[in-house]
This record gives C-alpha cells, structure tokens and sequence, in this order.
C-alpha cells in the first residue's frame, strides 16, 4: 500500500516537474503564485471529406487568480520552412524576386487574450514568449549575422537592414489572409473565479501535425504561470488513406490514377454509345 | 456541399467542381478539344494550387482522350506508326517537363511560367484560329455568291525535306524523317507537364501544316499520343511530385464526361467556321484574363512559397 503511494506520488511529482520544466522553473523556494489547468474539447481534429475548418474550446481554471489578472493563450501549429519572394516589375510583368528562407516557421498560429495584449504585457515578455502576431518568431539565418554592437558581443543582425521587416510582415498579412495566424484580444472569456474559455478556429486549409496550446497568467506586465497542452491535427478515413497512398507509396498511387482515368473514360463512353 | 480534397489540402464546393466540369467539357464536346488549357486556369482560379491543378489535369485528360482515342482505332483512322514516333519525343518531353516543373517549383517561378506559356501559346493560337476563321467564312459567303475557290499552290519542297532518317508512313502515304514528329511530340509532351493540357491544340495544326499528314488521321493520332503522354505525366507528376489529386480528377471526369455528351450535340447543330471562331473567341478571353494578372499590380507584393519538406 505504502509503495503504491509512494509510486503514485512520484508520478504526480515527476508530472508537475515536467510542466513546469518545459517553461523554465520557478523562482527557487517560493510556492508557486499561481496554478493553471488547461484542456481541449478536442485533442483531435480529424480531416475528413467534408472538412470545411474546425472551431475548437480551450477551457481551464487558473488556481490563484487575482482581480487585474489577465490570461494570453497562444495556439502553434507545426513549423516549417518558407520561403518569402517579393513581386517586382520587371518588363511590365510582376515576377518573384529574391527569395529570404526563413527557418522553422508555425504552420499555425493564433492568440487569444482577455484584453489587448499591450494593455496587460510588458513588450519584451511578449517578445520572449512570442505572444501576439507583431511578435512571432521568424527567423532568417541566411540573412542574420552575429556582431557587437554598443559592447555586447552576439547580437543578431539582419544583413538586410530594414528590409527584413518587410518580409516578417508580409508572411505575417499572407498567412492571416488565409485564416493561418490571427489575434483576438478578446477571444478568451473569463467566467468566474479563474474560469476561463476561448475559441480556437482552424481554417480549412489548416496544416496537419501536432499543435501546442500555450495558457499564459499575466500579472503586473509578467507572465507568472503557464500551461501547455497538445492538439493533433490529423487526416482521416478516405482523405488520410488517399493523402499517405500518394506519399508512401507515389509509383503505385500513379499508376492506380492513370487506371482510374482509363476505365471511367472508357466506361462513361460505353455507357454513352449503347443509350 | 464542401468538400475536402485530400492532395489539394483545400476545402471546396462539390457542385462548383461538378459544374466546372461539365462546363469546360460542354464546350471541350461542342469543340472538339480537349478543354485542358481552360480547365486549368479555372481550377488555379478557384484556389487549387497551380502544381495540384496541372497534374491533376493531365490526369483528366487520360479520361477524355481514351474514348475517342479507341473510336479512332476502331475505325482505323489513326496511324500507329506517326504515334509511335510522336510518342517517343512525348517520352522525353513529358519526363523533361516533370523535371524542370519541380525544378521551377523550387525556385517559385512556377506560376509565372505557367502564366506566361498560357499567354503565349493561347495567345497566338486564338489570334491564327481567329483569322483562319475569318477567312473561311468569307470564302464561303464569296462561293454562295458564285465566286471561285482560290487555288492552293503546288507545295514546294523545304528544309524538313532535308532531314536524315526517312522513313515510310503507310497509313499517313508519307515518306520522311522521323526527326520533325520526334521534335513534335517533345515540344508537346512538355506542354502536358507544365500546362496540364492535352496538347492538341499545337499537335493538331502542327501535323496538318508541318507534317502535312491527311486530315483524316490527323485528329485520332493526335489522341492516340496524347492519351499515352498524358497517362505517363500523371504518373510521373504522381512519382516526382505527388501532386495528383484523384478525388479532384475524378469529379473532373465525371463532370467532363457528361459535359462532353451535352456540348457534342449542341455542336452539331452550329457551322464548323463559326463554332471556330466562337473558340478563338473564348481563346483569347482566357489568354487576355492571364495576361492582366501578369502585369496588373497585385493587391499583395509578396508571395510564400512553402519549402515542401526539404528546401533546396
């Protein structure tokens, strides 16, 4: 019995560790300020034939809240890299020119807040905790270079000076034009006492893989807890069989289409000539 | 009803895909062309991606061609031989294109040059259909009114005649190189690959005026290579570049085949000059449409070009 227990409470313990490691451990010695719990109405989303976007509930209570407090939640999709090419005129016609490759970028990315994030968030910690579409992190190493500036050595510098902003906010405005990145400061509701909600809208075109949900508790322009939790965006049924046929295996998907072509072309004739 | 297309990664109205296709193959039957060169810039139109909508095209036209293709067979108005030969500068051609698709792909000029092919080749072939149109139909109002035909020159001998490597076409009563049907056939199994069309909007002219093949076998050789061409890109595209969609091309089909039979019918009620120039017409509509989204300003002046996995 005792060992059971044992065992149980090392599980808890190894548990709350684990949260708590994956954001940085908090300040030796004092208890913890505040708690967050944090779950999905749907830790799958599957992709089937009549898939036309999903809309999803991220709700939880926060153990500690205080009047003032304000929550963030930040939705991630998997990262991938991008290229951003810019159109220029060039004999009359627009053409893609000089593309910057920028490195494991959110397939996916959306904030919801209880309010405007500046309003409660201190402008670097929504910098360090990429909070907000002005602050997701896109990075450039083609185009980056480590030099000392005003005595402190290793800063990142964009060898494209300013030019660089430009791209980060046109990959920005293109993904949010496709419903893949968006803001919405009001979109968590608080109900009561640390009760909390929000909608969490995948567009149709929504990429596939695994999603990480972030809570974050600000309080006094500092996030003083967080939770993450994980969101598996998935193709199903006929689509997945289908999407992995013609990645696993692309000889025999080719060959199963041209066959497909060849009898329904030839059949729907038949069918034709005989009426 | 949307529906999900599982290679496209889009979510789209079914009886807006159904309705395009029975549209394009409508005027594809009425026509008698294969509808590609319409059929693909719809689809990029409505948001599948351009690699998606081509290949995905050439699959569709494996569909179309393969009824008419056997009729021809059957009725031997199709020379084997000037096929084969064709289809061996096809084989090229179509591998090549795959390639330098996927090639064009990585450096995010596929669009354009998609573009810029359909301008050019819509372009000049809807201005010369348009003037041959034209023409026909004022010679035949001349003939109606007791004129004369105007006499066809003697043909003259030209550098094609030149060319090494001659050889018998029985069924075609042609003596000649193999060269010019190879270099054909290259140049379109090209087309396929990056245009997702059939190719027999070049083929067919091609065989008349530089081949000088009999009209007769003119139409069934050209399925006959298309249907081999366009089956081998689909395969190919699916190979190198997964992008074939089949759920998308078989609702193409489906909506073709039906459209196909409507448009046959409604055709052979019109006169063959003015259903010409009536394509000509919509030709150069498609080509002039592509043409303003190459040099309109463009509401957005970047573009993101998705690495596909590995970038380069």
């Amino acid at each position: 019995m005792t060992r059971y227990l044992r065992h149980l409470f090392a599980a808890v313990v190894l548990a709350a560790w684990a949260a708590f490691a994956a954001h940085g451990a908090p300040p030796e010695g004092d208890p913890p300020p505040a708690d967050i719990l944090a779950a999905l109405t749907e830790e799958t989303v599957q992709i089937r034939s009549n898939f036309a976007g999903a809309e999803i509930t991220l709700y939880g209570a926060v153990r500690g809240f205080e009047e003032g407090d304000d929550i963030a939640i930040a939705v991630r999709g998997p990262a991938r890299d991008v290229r951003v090419m810019q159109k220029v005129r060039t004999l009359g016609i627009w053409i893609n020119r000089a593309p910057i490759r920028f490195e494991s970028v959110p397939g996916y990315y959306a904030v919801a807040a209880t309010a405007p994030l500046s309003e409660f968030a201190s402008f670097s910690a929504l910098r360090r905790n990429s909070l907000g579409t002005g602050h997701v992190y896109l990075s450039a190493p083609e185009t980056e270079s480590l030099e000392t500036r005003f005595g402190v050595s290793d800063v990142r510098v964009s060898t494209l000076g300013a030019e660089i902003v430009d791209y980060r906010e046109a990959l920005v405005r293109i993904k949010n034009r496709d419903g893949l990145y968006y803001e919405a400061s009001d979109g968590v509701e608080l109900i009561e006492g640390g009760l909390f909600s929000a909608e969490v809208r995948l567009p149709p075109r929504t990429p596939v893989g695994i999603y990480q949900a972030d809570v974050y508790l600000f309080r006094d322009g500092e996030p003083i807890a967080s939770r993450r939790v994980a969101l598996r965006v998935e193709k199903a049924g006929i689509e997945r069989l289908i999407y992995e046929m013609a990645h696993n295996s692309p000889l025999a998907y080719g060959l199963v289409a041209v066959i497909l072509a060849v009898v329904s072309g030839w059949g729907a004739a038949e069918i034709f000539r005989r009426r | 009803m949307q529906i999900y297309l599982p290679i496209a990664e889009i979510s789209v109205n079914l009886f807006l895909l159904l309705g395009l296709g029975i549209g394009v193959g409508f005027l594809s039957g009425m026509f008698g062309v294969g509808g590609g060169f319409l059929m693909t810039p719809a689809l990029i139109l409505i948001g599948v991606p351009p690699p998606v909508a081509v290949s995905t095209q050439a699959n569709q036209i494996v569909a179309s061609s393969v009824s008419g293709a056997l009729a021809h067979f059957r009725r031997k108005t199709l020379d084997v031989k000037m096929g084969l030969v064709l289809l061996v500068g096809g084989v090229i051609g179509s591998t090549s294109g795959v390639f330098l698709f996927s090639l064009l792909q990585r450096l995010g000029q596929i669009d354009l040059v998609i573009s810029l092919s359909y301008v050019g080749f819509l372009g000049s072939i809807g201005a010369l259909m348009f003037i041959e149109s034209v023409n026909a139909i004022r010679v035949r109002r001349k003939l109606a009114r007791g004129g004369q035909m105007p006499r066809r020159g003697r043909r003259k001998r030209n550098w094609i005649d030149t060319l090494p490597l001659k050889t018998r076409f029985p069924v075609s009563g042609l003596y000649m190189s193999v060269i010019p049907p190879i270099v054909i056939g290259l140049l379109v199994g090209i087309l396929v690959a990056v245009m997702g069309v059939g190719g027999g909007f070049v083929m067919v002219p091609a065989m008349i005026y530089m081949l000088r093949m009999p009209t007769n076998v003119v139409v069934g050789t050209s399925l006959f290579q298309i249907l081999f061409v366009t089956a081998l890109t689909t395969f190919l595209q699916a190979a190198q570049n997964q992008t074939v969609d089949i759920v998308l091309a078989f609702l193409l089909i489906v909506g073709g085949v039906v459209g196909a039979q409507l448009g046959a019918r409604a055709g052979a009620k019109v006169k063959a000059e003015e259903l010409r120039a009536a394509l000509a017409i919509i030709v150069l509509a498609v080509c002039l449409a592509l043409a303003w989204g190459l040099v309109a300003t463009p509401n957005e002046f970047y573009e993101i070009i998705e690495a596909g996995g590995q970038a380069t």
